[in-house]
């Protein structure tokens, strides 16, 4: 077991480095740079903005200045004027200065926005699995009754609405019409209780009322995945053989379907929940944009339009590393929902 | 948007792979029995056939022709739709059946031509993912080894990319890229995306994302079907590697990888939205139902008619794509049987 | 084998915070506390056979409810407000947006302001300035009574710096040359250095040059209250530039200490009107009032809770939830707002010194020619434009300068503007002359390139028709991402990539047409995007610029702008900016033409905002 953790770490390294690279060279692909302004910046303002970003470097120096630091790179070019500059290199766990927000390094922007997201993605996940779970396995049991038709319908219904409609009609009827809920915003402030969770002072009625908005939108699309996954997925497994012999054996239905089905019909949803955790928690454009939410997903958008190549490399670092991650625990997830599946 | 993407192919991949063969004949007549996929596949022959229309023949007004003078106009039987002050606002014409835009445009045929948007994307994306995904997939599975090991690390690579980043760059930099270069290749591939209004981009950024789970799926077919008797027979007969995959064993992966894509296409058709929301998607004027609504959605309080009605027949179309997916499977796995 | 303890524990964690999560509100209007209370009891006790009553004291612990808040404090005076963005940066030297200029203004003191009102430059740092004879030396009067300070976020409290010798610190001459060096110094790499080319040696010390160094800086402090600087050259409107962010004065000891992160929310030194209160980055900045501030007591607004909401809809959806005092209004929403009884009470929209325009690439085909570009300028029906597309009560241009900005003619007087007739004769003229027709003219793929954004996709649309029916060419539009699209249009671009028309905005700096006029479209001074070659206006406007008499300037700028959109028709401007925008009956607030928003100067009327908020 741990052998095959440690193994898979070490295969993390390949994967993360080609996506730092390929990320690292797209990004300067793309035409335009993080200085060009409305303005028209006159060139030596320009050359002294690049050069604070080692953008005047060729790519392989720029390249090894991030992944390593700028000594290192005094080191390997000789260049020692290279010692000079501020990056200490992402193995050193330095993202670099934003390009964009000059006071801020993306170290900063990423430890207020991530526990935003996280919060309000595991708060969906966990509607998605509470609703989902339930619904789909009830769907499942009674096969083409009017549940299993009302419960797939509405799933497919929620899985429809596109998040762009969702969110401004959830503001529009519940805040304006019904003055229920706050239009817009989030209820928990850094400093986050152990760097992501809200803190518990904060964990009030208006954290909740801030919430129910988003949450809903976020979790009733992966709801009505996980619900859809459910029924099929159990559908195919109460029809196996050990099910009839659990059944032949006298067990009772209810420990059949909870202790025997469900826990094997339950590994499509595990596999899933692997990328869906990745991307809940690293937050969603649409709906933190449209609720006001200061999460990390308009920096996925926006760091590609501001041509913000420090951010954007460290988002999409941070996203890959919670998605290998979030894989591996599924993998190990496995192994406890099905014995067959050994880690050798 | 991105997750329903991520989980979909997943979940399939999940599920499919558990799947057998089963007699096409039969598994027909089991959906043509499922009234839900049917009317879901007829829907979305309509769909195509109105989009076709709307491109071939001109009997509506043309997309792109704007009224400065009727902007945000509604034939007046549409006025319940909108909020309770909006006589006092909105301008009455019955030039447009269902309304017109912010710039006077007709919103029937904006409709109608989104439709083709949509159902294209719909249509090429997903014929462009499971034709790379199966080949390679299966080839990487038939030939095993190392070849495999290599051919399946290049896919865990890619799979690490947040999806929706790629997508953003490689349409930042394949649009950014169309006005900069003029020469060789570049150009043809230009002048291609120009004619069809953007979508050649769109198409590609979306497909080189998605054949990676097609891949994963068809590998995993394709490996329990290699020992099967069948396949040794061929062997025995002298048959060359490239025609049992691809004649042999091609055939009976196949059923699983087109369910799983009919799965998948509500997910291309939320990821045109979501890219025209971000301004990277089809270049306007292009009507599509993405662009349509991220341009409404503002005004949503003020028309909201003008949302609806793109937002309704996108919700229908994935809809009846998700529900012809869910027909589909069940009548080709036959352990759905009653 | 795998430990299944591990997951389980893991599992157990995760639905312990679930359980945290998705508990049901507990909701205590009040708690529950245990006091002791003393009381007199009075009871009767039965003594030695007969019933006595006793009287005692007793002390006992009870358990009451209490309000689970203190009784509300005085509320203080609060604006909700949207800052739209999150501010890259509070750092003077370093802001470049209105976002940053809202928050540096109203934290930092200028040499001069614009007067919120008439935008003219008026004292506020320094109390008055002579110029030399030559006009190239400008001496500054320093008041000696604006304090730095900094807010504690711990105790709430704003407190006056000291210096080292533990004297209150205000500010003086010193801190006024320190913050202009600071901006040159290549080291800074501050984007808007450029405004300050007009000091002397300013230009090349930023370029790094070898020869030249800070010292060699046009700025000197004479005494501690006293500030000079000498110029390249005579600029009439170096007032103005003086009272811009970038030449603020600046604490020096408190940047060096805390390198880039000095602009953080308590380690914050600030001159202004408010001071700091929190800033957690991409969510959310409050103000306070500054108590040290020398006008104090004129200052109503005492705390501003600023978000930063970027989608236009949500933020005006807080506006009508009563989140926010005063916000913009999505242009899809112009009409209703407009039909609406109580937000078109609210409706206000003002002008703003911004002016958008096309720009003609001047050395390409057929925009070489000057009757072609009259006739696409002509054709333009900019009121059309305005009352069905942009709905903001813009003003249609026909020169360059707004009103409001010295040495602007007043709109309609210079220029051109919408005559479909002569359009069609210029064009016909041209046509006849090369021997072409309207279809070679479309043949030619005349293209539009805006950056992409709705509004401009709009505008960009409507042009397109009003071209098509008077001219009867069609212009292809295309869009391209801000980023990409800035480079595209630069004059280094090849000029086949070069799109023939394409748009921009400019907005003043500081109100003067040297701004304008000659910092865009000056052949030698500016970017030159429109590739003109220099004529007289160059000559003109860099001549305006060293002039002393302001009539002769205003002259000289009216001769300039008159040959650029007449003569040359270099350009088509198209309308002059408004902000078109809802403001709560409760806040009195006004529109700066220039500069920061001046929440300093705004009041509320606070018992109406919590009524309405029914609180």
């Amino acid at each position: 077991m741990i052998n095959y953790i440690i193994r898979r770490l070490l295969g993390f390294i390949p994967v993360l480095f080609g996506i730092t690279l390929f990320t690292f060279v797209l990004v300067r692909a793309i035409p335009g740079g993080p200085f060009e302004s409305e303005k028209g910046l006159p060139p030596q303002v320009e050359a002294n903005r690049m050069a604070q970003y080692h953008l005047d470097w060729p790519m392989s120096k720029q390249f090894i200045s991030y992944l390593f630091g700028d000594d290192i790179v005094a080191i390997v070019t000789g260049d020692e004027a290279a010692r000079d500059g501020t990056s200490r290199g992402l193995i050193r766990g330095d993202f670099g200065l934003s390009t964009k927000y000059r006071n801020q390094t993306v170290t900063d922007i990423i430890k207020v926005a991530l526990p935003t997201s996280a919060q309000l993605g595991i708060m969906s996940l966990l509607l998605a699995l509470f609703i989902g779970v339930p619904m789909g396995t009830l769907a499942a049991l009674k096969q083409n009754s009017w549940i299993d038709y009302t419960s797939t319908f509405a799933a497919v219904i929620f899985m429809s609405i596109p998040n762009i409609v969702l969110a401004p009609v959830l503001i529009w009827i519940l805040a304006l019409k019904l003055n229920w809920l706050p239009v817009a915003g989030w209820g928990a402030k850094p400093p986050f209780f152990l760097g992501i969770f809200p803190p518990p002072s904060s964990l009030n009625k208006e954290y909740f009322q801030h919430a129910v908005m988003p949450v809903f939108a976020l979790g009733t699309g992966s709801a009505a995945v996980i619900a859809r996954l459910t029924r099929a997925s159990l559908l195919q497994v109460i029809r196996e053989d050990y099910i009839r012999t659990a059944r032949a054996k006298g067990l009772t239905e209810r420990v059949v379907i909870v202790i025997h089905a469900l826990k094997n019909s339950l590994i499509p949803v595990i596999t899933i929940l692997g990328p869906l955790f990745a991307a809940l928690v690293t937050g969603t454009f649409i709906v933190e944009q449209f609720f006001g939410i200061n999460g990390l997903g308009k920096h996925f958008v926006q760091s590609v339009g501001n041509r913000d190549y420090t951010l954007l490399m460290g988002v999409t670092l941070l996203y890959s590393l919670f998605l290998v991650g979030s894989n591996l625990l599924v993998d190990i997830a496995y192994g406890w929902l099905d014995p067959r599946i050994r880690f050798d | 948007m991105a997750v329903t993407e991520l989980t979909l192919e997943q979940s399939d991949a999940a599920i499919l792979e558990r799947k057998e063969r089963s007699l096409f004949q039969e598994s027909l007549s089991r959906l043509m029995k499922n009234k839900v996929a049917v009317v879901s596949a007829v829907f979305i022959l309509l769909l195509t056939f109105v989009a076709f229309l709307a491109a071939f023949v001109p009997i509506f007004l043309d997309p792109l022709e704007q009224d400065l003078l009727a902007t945000n106009s509604i034939p007046e039987w549409m006025l319940f739709l909108l909020p309770d002050n909006a006589e006092n606002y909105v301008k009455f014409s019955n030039v447009y059946p269902l309304g017109s835009d912010h710039l006077g445009r007709d919103m029937l045929s904006r409709t109608m031509h989104g439709a083709r948007i949509s159902l294209s994307v719909a249509i090429v994306a997903s014929a462009i993912s499971l034709l790379i995904g199966t080949v390679y997939g299966a080839i990487s599975g038939y030939i095993g080894g190392w070849v495999d090991n290599i051919m399946m690390r290049i896919v865990d690579f890619l799979y690490g990319f947040p999806f929706l980043i790629v997508v953003i760059l490689l349409q930042a930099f394949l649009k950014a890229r169309a006005r900069q270069e003029s020469e060789g290749i570049w150009l043809t591939l230009i002048n291609i995306n120009n004619s069809m209004g953007g979508l050649f981009f769109l198409f590609i950024a979306i497909s080189l994302i998605n054949w990676i789970g097609m891949a994963r799926i068809a590998r995993g077919s394709v490996l329990s079907y290699k020992k099967k008797e069948f396949v040794e027979a061929a062997h025995a007969l002298g048959a060359s590697e490239m025609r049992i995959l691809f004649k042999h064993l091609l055939p009976n992966i196949i059923g699983p990888l087109i369910v799983a894509e009919t799965l998948a296409i509500p997910g291309y058709i939320f990821t045109e939205a979501f890219l025209s929301f971000i301004g990277l998607g089809v270049d306007p004027p292009t009507p599509s139902w993405g662009i349509m609504i991220s341009e409404a959605v503002q005004g949503i309080r003020s028309y909201p008619n003008q949302v609806l009605i793109p937002a309704l027949l996108l919700s229908l179309t994935t809809l009846a794509f998700n529900f012809m997916g869910d027909g589909l499977r069940d009548a080709f796995d036959p352990r759905m049987k009653e | 084998m795998f430990k299944k303890r591990n997951l389980l524990l893991a599992v157990l964690l995760l639905a312990a915070f679930a359980l945290v999560a998705c508990q049901p509100e507990v909701v205590t209007e009040t708690i529950t506390e245990q006091v002791e209370v003393t009381r007199v009891v009075t009871e009767t006790v039965v003594e030695e056979g007969a019933a006595v009553e006793v009287t005692r004291i007793v002390t006992e612990e009870v358990v009451v409810e209490v309000p689970a808040e203190e009784p509300m404090m005085e509320m203080p005076v609060t604006l909700n407000w949207n800052f739209g963005t999150e501010p890259p940066t509070a750092d003077p030297s370093l802001s470049t947006d209105t976002t940053s200029v809202d928050l540096v203004g109203n934290m930092f003191v200028g040499l001069t302001k614009f007067d919120p009102v008439s935008g003219e430059v008026s004292p506020y740092l320094a109390t008055d300035w002579s110029v030399s004879e030559d006009g190239t030396v400008y001496t500054f009067n320093l008041r000696d009574d604006i304090a730095w300070v900094n807010y504690n976020p711990v105790t709430g409290e704003t407190t006056q710096v000291t210096d080292a010798d533990g004297n209150p610190r205000f500010v003086n001459a010193h801190d006024v040359v320190y913050g202009v060096k600071r901006t040159v110094d290549p080291n800074t790499a501050s984007d808007y250095a450029y405004v300050l080319y007009i000091i002397k040696n300013a230009e090349a010390i930023n370029g790094g040059s070898e020869e030249v160094t800070l010292d060699d800086l046009g700025v000197v402090a004479v005494d501690d209250y006293t500030v000079e600087f000498t110029l390249e050259n005579p600029a009439g409107f170096f007032p103005a530039i003086a009272g811009m962010w970038v030449a603020n004065p600046m604490p020096q000891w408190a940047i060096e200490e805390n390198d880039s992160k000095w602009t953080e929310a308590g380690l914050i030194v600030t001159n202004g009107p408010y001071v700091m209160e929190s800033w957690i980055h991409g969510g959310e900045l409050n103000l306070v009032k500054n108590p040290l501030w020398v006008n104090a007591d004129d200052v109503q607004i005492e705390r501003i809770e600023g978000v930063m909401i970027t989608e236009a809809s949500t933020s005006f959806a807080m506006y009508e939830n009563n989140e926010l005092d005063t916000t913009g209004v999505p242009t899809t929403e112009i009409d209703r707002v407009k039909a609406d009884p109580v937000l078109s009470a609210d409706f206000y929209s003002a002008p703003v010194p911004c002016t958008y325009y096309y720009g003609f690439t001047n050395n390409k085909p057929p925009f070489d020619d000057v009757r072609v570009r009259t006739a696409f300028s002509e054709a333009i029906d900019r009121q059309s434009l305005i009352d069905n597309v942009t709905k903001g009560g813009q003003t249609p241009a026909t020169s360059f300068a707004p009103p409001g900005i010295f040495g602007a003619p007043a709109p309609g007087t210079v220029g051109i503007g919408y005559d479909p007739d002569a359009a069609v004769a210029a064009l016909e003229s041209y046509l006849d002359e090369k021997g072409l027709t309207r279809e070679d003219m479309t043949a030619m793929d005349i293209t539009l390139m805006h950056n992409t954004s709705e509004g401009h996709a709009l505008i960009a649309a409507a042009i397109q028709q009003m071209w098509k029916d008077v001219l009867g060419i069609d212009v292809r539009v295309e869009n391209q991402e801000w980023a990409v699209y800035l480079q595209t249009i630069k004059n280094t671009t090849p000029l086949e990539e070069m799109p023939h028309i394409w748009r921009l905005g400019w907005c003043a700096d500081y109100p003067d047409e040297n701004n304008w006029i000659h910092e865009v479209f000056n052949a030698n001074a500016g970017a030159n995007r429109l590739r003109r070659e220099p004529s007289q206006f160059d000559e003109l406007t860099a001549q305006a610029g060293q002039e002393q008499d302001p009539a002769v300037r205003a002259e000289l700028y009216a001769e300039a702008e008159r040959i650029l959109a007449v003569d040359e028709a270099a350009y088509a401007p198209i309308y002059h900016y408004t902000t078109v925008n809802v403001t709560k009956p409760w806040l009195t607030r006004n529109f700066p033409p220039l500069g920061a928003n001046d929440f300093y100067n705004w009041t509320i009327d606070m018992d109406a905002k919590l009524e309405a908020q029914g609180n």
